[in-house]
């Protein structure tokens, strides 16, 4: 890897990281455990690592904007995690500040490219 | 799947905590569903070959645990640049410090070359140690921002120095006196505190690090410090020593910011102690002589004369602490009574 693909990297995955969040928090308002909601964001174009998900669900379960429970499905004990009560109207303020973040960032390409 | 069993196995082995079971067997509820999809894809079971080399694309079962791990470094970001700040100025002072020690060392010693390599080579030592200090501390405080983030925040918010342009108004306003202890104050309280102690116990052995030159000539008069100073010399060692745990508790616990009229109250308490102690002096004598048989004859007035000063320079000394306490404590009834916080 050269080093512009190497600070590429690096600069894409700092970009990811917030956006992890938000896209986990949406994804579920439907509940899922861990697997399926891998597969579901995959299938929307947002790829998780493994060792990236599921630790950030647990995290994001201690921090009180997810609840999850341990349930049977198909013969296998799984964790289902959903968004919280008190995680809905945080996801609502980050879904705000990603629209507006976002419209600055296109205001901002177009001033540019109107220059 | 033995693979796979033995891959959650070592994750297992590296979580730490009550939660490690769950983890795991969530863990596996997830990583099965996954090996589940890609056998009905292919057809068939994986080879143990596959299995491997999907189990690899997890990452190290080490990686894998340290992602559930609520805390992975000692310094975070926020406080590292106040950390660094600390650090650079703490081992800038301790190397001047040390530079000073060293050169009257060498001026009080028979200079020569092996005695300057020496003093290079205890250096990095030294700051090694002031370094490992100031890691610690920081070390404790991120460790208490990580269990209580919301009690941390707004302290370090003004963990920082107020900027030049508020300051200036602060002074303006008269409010400079009401301002709260900062963060790096604190730290730079613990670390001084630490080298001060450290400068405390080497004294008893190289007496020239408080008197300089001095002791030279000290060594070399007939008079000698009573017994007594050695007591006193360790009530002022515990004193600071106490002092310096404090400053520690209430780093490690986020309570820097406080007004501390009790801890000044308290400390002044017992620094009475060691100055009790000379005033209480067996017959009062707090200066003796190394060879009463050969000088009695001819210091001994002197000798009386400088013990009796001394005891009233004692006296003055405790009156003079005696009323700074009553004097915090005053303040501090009068704070309380008017609700402010300690």
């Amino acid at each position: 890897m050269t080093l512009m693909e190497n600070l590429f990297e690096n600069l894409r995955l700092e970009l990811r990281r917030g956006c992890l969040t938000l896209a986990v928090l949406l994804q579920l308002r439907e509940e899922h455990y861990g697997y399926t909601l891998r597969k579901a964001l995959a299938a929307r174009g947002m790829e998780i690592d493994e060792n990236t998900l599921y630790p950030l669900l647990r995290r994001l379960e201690a921090q009180g904007l997810l609840t999850s429970e341990w349930r049977e499905e198909e013969k296998r004990n799984k964790r289902f995690y959903r968004l919280s009560a008190e995680g809905a109207p945080v996801l609502e303020l980050l879904l705000a500040e990603w629209q507006s973040l976002n419209a600055a960032i296109e205001t901002i390409r177009q001033q540019g490219k109107g220059e | 799947m033995e693979a796979l069993e033995r891959y959650l196995e070592a994750v297992g082995r590296h979580l730490r905590g009550g939660r490690r079971e769950d983890i795991v067997a969530e863990l596996r509820a997830n990583l099965e569903a996954q090996l589940d999809d890609k056998q009905a894809e292919l057809g068939r079971p994986l080879t143990t070959k596959e299995a491997e080399d999907w189990l690899k694309q997890l990452g190290a079962p080490l990686q894998m645990a340290a992602r559930y791990q609520a805390q992975r470094y000692l310094i975070g970001p926020e406080m590292f640049p106040i950390y660094w700040l600390v650090m650079e100025r703490a081992l800038g002072w301790a190397a001047a410090i040390y530079a000073i020690v060293s050169l009257v060392l060498l001026a009080t010693e028979t200079p020569n070359a092996q005695s300057v390599v020496d003093a290079l080579v205890r250096l990095p030592g030294v700051l090694l140690w002031v370094a490992a200090w100031v890691t610690l501390i920081f070390a404790l405080i991120e460790y208490g921002a990580a269990r209580d983030p919301q009690k941390w925040q707004g302290m370090l918010e003004h963990a920082a120095c107020f900027p030049k342009a508020e300051f200036t108004a602060r002074q303006r306003s008269g409010l400079h006196g009401k301002r709260k202890r900062t963060l790096a104050h604190a730290v730079a309280e613990a670390v001084f505190g630490f080298l001060f102690l450290v400068w405390l116990l080497l004294i008893p052995q190289h007496p020239w690090l408080m008197m300089g030159p001095g002791a030279a000539v000290w060594k070399a008069s007939p008079f000698a410090l009573a017994p007594v100073w050695m007591t006193f010399y360790w009530w002022v060692v515990a004193a600071h020593a106490l002092q310096l745990v404090w400053v520690c508790v209430e780093l490690a616990r986020g309570t820097w910011q406080k007004k501390h009229g009790l801890r000044h109250a308290v400390v002044k308490a017992i620094e009475l102690i060691p100055i009790n102690v000379l005033l209480y002096a067996p017959g009062q004598v707090l200066l003796v002589l190394r060879d009463p048989a050969r000088d009695g004859a001819r210091l001994g007035a002197t000798l009386s004369g400088w013990n009796e000063g001394l005891h009233k320079a004692v006296l003055v000394i405790a009156i003079l602490v005696a009323a700074q306490i009553v004097w915090t404590l005053v303040n501090l009834v009068w704070r309380r009574g008017r609700g402010e916080a300690e």
